[in-house]
């Protein structure tokens, strides 16, 4: 047997593909004339879906499925139950949670009498109920869950549809009334909004039914043929007489409600169908408005406001001027509320906060119906009306506003009015100080409206003037945070530095000396990591004043947070090098480092953990490599629990190796203690398969540096690496010996140019991994010939007169120069590959898939032919192994052919046989 | 075997110089022979006296003689015979025969305490001696003629009312009488039955907290018994227009649709009349209120103030 002697020069010359020089950039933008074409292969191509051509394809179905869309609404009356009431329903429920228990004044008696006897025929105890209200009214208070509660109102909600269905649409009726009449008793605040969100489904319901039912009188005779099909815009005389007539008995009875607010919520449901009636239903809600006023309740009073605002977006048209009104009489409420005497304890204090809160959504869901789509010139008439504005031009004057109602009117406000008015509302803000909202909060609002788009400098500059000044007579921490925040954005987008400082020094002095909570937390955060995002550079936002005392405030996850943003920051250069940076910031990722509750989460993307890492592989200290390396160890110290920062450190150190080796000779000492500190911190890294790979990468840095010893140490221990992978046998994935075999095929390249070691043998490597590779039992054939195939090239290569490369361009001496001519030398790498080809030849016929087996026979083959002479012992081999893939593979399998074709030039003639020359 | 009487209005309201139209509607599994389908209109005014100022013994008799307004009848079909299943035998009829001078006076329909204006159709198929008369009846509701109505306008005039402790002639409560309140206000006082009744009230100053505010609509019926007139005001209706203590200053509409049947144009006959009334009261919260939940809202009591006006219904066109 004879290793076949190899020219790599001569090879990578004759092998090597013509370069030819490119036009284009391969990555830069397609040419236009190409992408005209993809265009209308696409427009021939509707089955091709593409989600944003899509509406360009099909606008015109898509618009005819509106319309549908559209009519079906109308017809069904006005289900205008848009997605926004839902939400907003859904929102005040989850606000306002309920406790479990609810006691039920008399009033509720249709919740308890029904939670009873609901087994007694229902329609004559309700009427018995109707006829005598009062029978049942009973002394004393009565106490049901709230589930109870709830589950009773849905009862209800399905007796009354089952009566209407049954056609007894006078119990359904009856039934309406009760429900609105428990909106009367308003003697457990928080659960008025989930009553209110309940009934109002009863409520819409109804108004729906009778709508249906008014539109097919309308539409349709006695005996259901169709008399006519009703547009969507029709007028009160294309109703015919009788619908009418149905249509107006609705309404007397429900005018014949004695109690107020029932009364009002029926009509409401019921609000579409005046259309019946009248062209200007618009009129009734202005009625309606004004009734409204003689309920004294203010939550009730509120609410059914609220009602009135959702109701009357159904009709086709109508103006703002109610709604408006209707603020302003909720106003007048709140103001009641506000002023009225402290009677008693500060318990009745806390119950008119609550009221006020409350009927905060009341507040908000009008007002957003107010500025929906209002233009220019009504948003002038309405801060007109609600006493804002003197005139058109003059929108704010210097007229006070309850500061609930001012805060929710600035929320809704379109921007260009902020932005042109801002130093008037400022100084509304300052007028309206009760205790219906917190000023703080207005003031705040403004700054985020502002900060919505651009204003002019002058208006800015004045604002801010004036909100630094209000706030600088403010001691609380809180208030200024919370207000500050908002500003910060203006303040850096306009360059105003004096501001910034002040505004930080007034965040310093006021979190002096105190504890920090968990609100003033959050607002902190929100103000330095605005400061980090505005900043391009690092090192200003570190030389702006009080921002480190104010970093040492803080705590806890917000703390981190701002951190991370710091490093993420830092990192974003690919180098830092200035050293009071890299003290900070190692500071910084030690604080992270040490919330533990942060670095504990244990998901794959762990953000900090990465962050550090990245923070130290971006440190440089130039040419101060002691200093750098005297880091990494500090570094080690401090962030012990970090897997994935071992790994950089000790990437790290071994290019600082490399850049010491560059840099002169004189550094071999310093490289030495690099190279130790990889090889003490190595053992701790936990996963084994990167264990292996640092391994082999500092062996190289090793090797490269001349530390032979050290080399051949790091090689010994990635084999030892390798066998104490057996140790956790079963919990291996594919994925890990696939990334083992690799890195053994990483460690046989390597040893090509280890020097040889005469005493243990110049095999001495490549027998481990071929005695690791016997004695594992989870080491696939298929891995186990790779393996062999790699050691069998590695041998002959090993064999070569002159090597294919060499450690740090030849100044290690590569074996070539070692054992040049030896035989013995020769001798042993011939018997070793003797064995490993016997090893090999057995491992393939052990692989049991068939098309595998063929195919690492092939794979075998090739090895084998580049390796060796193809001597007759050569052949024999080959001419087996091609058996055995021409038994495993289809004779048309391009593999076996080309290395058939291969071989065909060595292999002597006879040995191919006939039935495959075809 | 049923029978059935359908009028073709849904709503019944005619007027009496339109014919009463409908259908008879007979369902039978066997046919029917008769000597007869009669169908008789029958309109009278019913006084009743009961309460009010009469006395015991007119109490007693109870039920003066009714006023008839109307009575006809018309054989729809001569004797013969009916055919099983469900049978339609449609009919019209006058109420008032056109072109001639009728002298009857047609009182709108009336449900009232005492006094009741009613009109009612009946069918009957005679069915000789063996067997029982099938018959049927059901109530319409007559409106005045259009063209007998006064041209509109209704007056459009207001009343204006104010209430305050000096005006009431019945006992307060001493915080009230001394505290004194003020409650101003308009309201129309003559009103066509289709609109509602309209007007403002504002509520300017209360010592002590206003509890409810509601108008009540009464009707006054009088009966001629004898010489003397029996006169007895009950309650209609009541509507809330404030619950509970609403803000001062604030004006609160009166907006009251007025019932049907329940109301007609007020009359002035001569062995009857029905006029109408308005109350507003105001309900001051009290404790007083509560130990006496059951008493009849139209009775003064201390922690009430009230203020009555007349009302004139008309009908308009």
């Amino acid at each position: 047997m004879e290793f076949r002697p190899r020219n790599y020069i001569a090879e990578r010359q004759s092998h090597a593909l013509p370069r030819l020089r490119a036009q284009n950039h391969p990555l830069s933008a397609p040419s236009s004339p190409l992408l005209s074409q993809v265009d209308v292969v696409d427009h021939g191509n509707n089955d091709f879906f593409d989600p944003l051509r899509r509406s360009d394809n099909n606008a015109t179905v898509s618009k005819d499925d509106f319309q549908d869309h559209e009519n079906t609404s109308s017809e069904t009356s006005t289900q205008l139950p848009t997605k926004e009431w839902m939400s907003f329903k859904r929102f005040l429920m989850q606000r306002f949670p309920v406790s479990k228990m609810v006691s039920i004044s008399s009033i509720s008696n249709v919740i308890v009498k029904g939670a009873k006897a609901y087994d007694k025929s229902s329609t004559s105890m309700h009427l018995e109920e109707l006829e005598d209200p009062e029978k049942y009214a009973e002394e004393g208070v009565k106490v049901i869950t709230r589930q109870e509660y709830v589950s009773r109102l849905h009862e209800l909600k399905d007796e009354i549809n089952r009566s209407w269905r049954a056609n007894d649409r006078v119990t359904s009726l009856k039934l309406s009334i009760k429900v609105a009449r428990l909106l009367m008793d308003t003697s457990i605040l928080q659960f008025y909004p989930t009553l209110f969100v309940l009934a109002m489904d009863i409520m819409d319901m109804l108004g729906d039914m009778v709508w249906e039912r008014i539109i097919w009188k309308a539409e349709f005779a006695e005996d259901g043929t169709r008399l006519c099909s009703l547009p969507d815009n029709f007028q009160a005389s294309d109703i015919c007489s009788d619908a009418k007539e149905t249509c107006n008995n609705w309404f007397c009875k429900i005018g014949s409600i004695r109690e107020l607010l029932p009364r009002i919520y029926l009509e409401l449901a019921l609000l579409p169908c005046w259309r019946f009636l009248v062209d200007k239903p618009e009129d009734c809600v202005q009625r309606l408005v004004m009734m409204t006023r003689g309920l004294a309740d203010p939550l009730a009073s509120a609410y059914c406001r609220l009602y009135m605002a959702h109701c009357a977006q159904k009709l086709p048209s109508h103006d703002i001027g109610y709604l408006v009104k209707c603020v302003n009489d909720i106003k007048i409420l709140v103001m009641r509320i506000i002023s009225a005497k402290e009677t008693t304890q500060g318990n009745i204090t806390n119950n008119r906060r609550l009221l006020v809160t409350l009927m905060e959504p009341t507040i908000e869901y009008i007002m957003k119906c107010i500025f929906k789509d209002a233009s220019q010139r009504q948003v002038g008439n309405v801060l007109v009306e609600l006493g804002l504005g003197m005139n058109q031009v003059e929108l704010f004057g210097s007229f006070s506003c309850l500061s609930i109602v001012l805060h929710h009117l600035l929320k809704e406000l379109p921007a260009e009015v902020v932005t042109s008015s801002a130093v008037e509302i400022l100084h509304t803000i300052e007028c309206s100080n009760d205790y219906s909202f917190d000023q703080c909060l207005n003031y705040r609002l403004v700054g985020f409206r502002l900060s919505e788009r651009k204003s002019r400098r002058d208006i800015v500059h004045a604002v801010v003037d004036k909100v630094t000044q209000v706030m600088s007579e403010r001691n609380s921490l809180d208030e200024y945070l919370k207000v500050v925040d908002a500003y910060v954005d203006i303040v850096l987008q306009n360059q105003m530095d004096n501001h910034l400082n002040t505004i930080l020094g007034g965040i310093s002095k006021r979190a002096y000396n105190k504890v920090v909570t968990e609100d003033e937390l959050a607002s902190l955060q929100s103000i330095l990591v605005k400061l980090l995002t505005h900043f391009k550079v690092l090192e200003d936002v570190f030389a702006l004043n009080y921002f480190l005392e104010i970093l040492d405030i803080m705590y806890g996850s917000s703390r981190s947070i701002v951190n991370m943003h710091i490093l993420n920051m830092a990192t974003r250069n690919s180098s830092i090098s200035d050293p009071t940076s890299i003290q900070l910031l190692f500071e910084i990722s030690q604080a992270l480092h040490d919330d533990g509750d942060f670095l504990n989460t244990k998901d794959d993307d762990n953000q900090p953990a990465r962050l550090i890492s990245r923070f130290v592989h971006v440190v440089d200290y130039g040419t101060e490599m002691e200093r750098h390396l005297a880091f990494l160890v500090e570094c080690r110290g401090a962030f012990s629990s970090l897997n994935e920062l071992k790994e950089t450190l000790v990437h790290s150190s071994n290019c600082l190796a490399i850049k010491a080796l560059k840099d002169a000779k004189k550094h071999l000492s310093f490289v030495k203690s690099c190279i130790a500190f990889s090889e003490v911190t190595l053992p701790s890294i936990s996963a084994w398969v990167k264990q292996l790979y640092l391994y082999l990468e500092t062996a190289e840095v090793a090797l490269l540096c001349g530390l032979v010893s050290h080399s051949d140490g790091l090689i010994d221990s990635a084999i030892n690496c390798l066998l104490s992978l057996d140790l956790m046998d079963g919990s291996r994935t594919s994925i890990d010996i696939e990334g083992i075999l690799s890195a053994i095929q990483k460690l046989c390249s390597h040893l090509v140019m280890v020097p040889g070691n005469s005493e243990q043998g110049v095999t001495y490597f490549p027998n481990n991994i071929l005695s690791f590779v016997n004695s594992r039992s989870w080491m696939t054939p298929r891995m186990r010939t790779r393996v062999f195939c790699t050691i069998l090239t590695l041998t002959a290569t090993l064999s070569q007169n002159k090597l294919p490369y060499h450690a740090d361009h030849g100044e290690i001496p590569g074996n070539d120069l070692l054992f040049f001519g030896d035989s013995s030398y020769l001798r042993e790498l011939v018997s070793f590959a003797e064995y490993v080809l016997q090893n090999l030849v057995d491992t393939i016929q052990q692989e049991p898939s068939q098309g595998a087996r063929g195919s690492m026979a092939l794979e075998a083959c090739n090895c084998i032919a580049s390796s060796f002479m193809l001597s007759n012992e050569i052949s024999q081999v080959c001419f087996k192994l091609i058996e055995t893939a021409r038994l495993c593979l289809s004779t048309s399998d391009k593999y076996l052919q080309s290395t058939i074709t291969r071989l065909d030039i060595n292999l002597p003639k006879p040995m191919v046989s006939p039935s495959i020359t075809v | 075997m049923s029978i059935e009487l359908k009028l073709s209005r849904a709503s019944r309201i005619y007027h009496p110089s339109e014919p009463l139209e409908g259908k008879i509607i007979v369902k039978s599994s066997s046919s029917i022979s008769h000597y007869g389908v009669r169908l008789t209109v029958n309109g009278s005014v019913n006084l009743q006296i009961r309460g009010g100022s009469a006395g015991i013994i007119e109490s007693l008799y109870g039920v003066v003689k009714p006023i008839s307004i109307l009575n006809k009848s018309t054989e729809v079909r001569p004797s013969g015979k009916i055919g099983s299943g469900t049978t339609e035998i449609p009919f019209s009829m006058y109420l008032r025969q056109p072109g001639k001078d009728n002298l009857e006076r047609f009182f709108e329909t009336f449900h009232g305490a005492n006094i009741s204006a009613q009109y009612l159709v009946t069918v009957d198929i005679i069915r000789g001696y063996l067997h029982k008369t099938l018959s049927a009846t059901v109530e319409f509701i007559v409106e005045s003629d259009k063209a007998d109505l006064l041209e509109r306008p209704v007056s459009p005039e207001m009343v204006i009312f104010y209430i305050t402790q000096d005006t009431q002639r019945h006992p307060l409560l001493l915080e009230l009488k001394s505290g004194g309140f003020r409650v101003t206000g308009k309201m129309s006082t003559q009103c066509s039955l289709s609109d509602p009744i309209t007007g403002e009230l504002t509520v300017e100053a209360s010592a002590v907290p206003i509890y409810s505010i509601d108008i009540h609509l009464l009707r006054v019926e009088s009966i001629l018994l004898g010489e003397k007139i029996v006169t007895e005001t009950s309650l209609i209706q009541s509507t809330q227009i404030a619950d509970g203590d609403v803000c001062h200053n604030m004006t609160l509409p009166i907006y009251i649709i007025l019932p049907r049947l329940l109301t007609c144009p007020t009359i002035l006959a001569g062995p009857f009349s029905i006029e109408f009334k308005v109350s507003v009261v105001i309900s001051f919260q009290s404790q007083l209120y509560k130990l006496h939940p059951k008493s009849d809202p139209t009775t003064p009591t201390l922690w009430t103030a009230m203020e009555s006006l007349p009302l004139e219904l008309v009908r308009t066109r």
